[in-house]
Order: C-alpha cells, then sequence, then structure tokens
C-alpha cells in the first residue's frame, strides 16, 4: 500500500518566493510548541520545505514568530 | 557591485514616530545611493517573545540599493544605535523568472502528476 501522496502547499498556494515576513503563512508550517514542522506532515516538497526552514528562522529573529511556546501557558 | 538589500529594524515601540522618521534618515544617509529608498513601516507590533524587557517594537522594512562596502559602516551605527531593538539586513530576494502558474495551469500540473502515480502503481 503506498500512501497517497499529498500535493505541496506551497506550490499551490502559487507562491514562488517564501517571504520571511509572512508570518501568517509561515505559521502554518510550524508546531504549536513553535518547531519546523516536518514536511513528511505539511506535505511540502524539499525545495520549498528548504526555503521554509530558512525564513522561520529569520522570523524567528525578527520576534514575528516564537522560538518556543510553552504547551501549557496557550 | 551594487545590490538590492532589504533590511527590517525594530525600534524601540517608546519613541515618537518622527523621532523613529529621523533616526532612519541619518542611518540610510551613510549608506550614500541616489535611488530612493522604499520604506514599509508596520509600526507597532507584538514581539513573539520578549526582547530585554520589551513586548512590543516598532517594525520598519526598508529596501534600498547599495554598495556591499558601505554596509559594515552602516550596520556599526545600527548597532551602537539604542533605539534600534534589532536589524536584519538580508540581500532582497525576490520573485526571478517566470510568473507564478495560472489556475489552469496548476490544474494541468496536478492532473499530470496524478497520472504519473497511476503508471507507478
Amino acid at each position: 500500500m503506498r500512501r497517497q501522496k499529498k500535493t505541496c502547499p506551497v506550490t499551490e498556494a502559487g507562491i514562488r518566493f517564501i517571504d520571511y515576513k509572512d508570518e501568517r503563512f509561515l505559521s502554518r508550517f510550524i508546531t504549536d510548541t513553535g518547531k519546523v514542522l516536518p514536511s513528511r506532515l505539511s506535505g511540502v516538497d524539499a525545495r520549498h520545505q528548504r526555503q521554509l526552514a530558512k525564513a522561520i528562522k529569520k522570523a524567528r529573529y525578527l520576534a514575528l514568530l516564537p522560538y518556543t511556546r510553552s504547551q501549557s501557558a496557550q | 557591485m551594487s545590490r538590492e538589500y532589504e533590511a527590517v529594524y525594530i525600534f524601540d515601540s517608546a519613541l515618537e514616530d518622527t523621532a523613529i522618521a529621523e533616526k532612519l534618515e541619518k542611518h540610510h544617509a551613510l549608506l550614500g545611493t541616489k535611488d530612493p529608498i522604499t520604506l514599509d513601516t508596520w509600526g507597532r507590533r507584538q514581539l513573539a517573545y520578549k526582547i530585554g524587557s520589551k513586548e512590543t517594537g516598532y517594525y520598519v522594512v526598508a529596501r534600498f540599493k547599495a554598495e556591499g562596502k558601505v554596509l559594515p559602516e552602516f550596520e556599526r551605527s545600527l548597532k551602537l544605535d539604542d533605539s534600534v531593538i534589532r536589524y536584519l539586513i538580508s540581500v532582497h530576494e525576490h520573485e526571478l523568472g517566470a510568473p507564478p502558474m495560472t489556475e489552469e495551469q496548476l490544474a494541468a500540473r496536478r492532473a499530470r502528476d496524478g497520472d504519473d502515480d497511476d503508471d507507478e502503481e
């Protein structure tokens, strides 16, 4: 049995370039605790996953996204 | 060589808007660019986490063309400015090459990818 192939949500959204300033979009690809969501769960293709990871790290530095968020506090 | 850069500044939100504009002008003067600097002022917003004791910051995004050799001095002045909580200068990366695919093209591609899957199985 083969798992159903997911379509990449980034490609789907028609985004050519992932912007680190767009925290609304990036927040779809982090977990509740703030980790980068693995592409095996999100279905993002490898190229976009690399771009996403970098964008998320930049966004964290600029305090647009949290580095971490405690589960109990939210 | 001149390149297009993008800088994001987070200023102390306690500052007056005019004071921030003044400071920006002062820092940007160091770049020595003739081209106009595109400013995108986001204004005050909540930080995702506390930086020091601050919970809000005044965000400004600037896009400019500059020579790489003027950047160290520019960065130094930002670093010494206490009202700048944080800054990030990066090469401005934007859409290159082909325009984004239209809905039809996307649909066609999805259909094609779907076919590929069937062949493998």
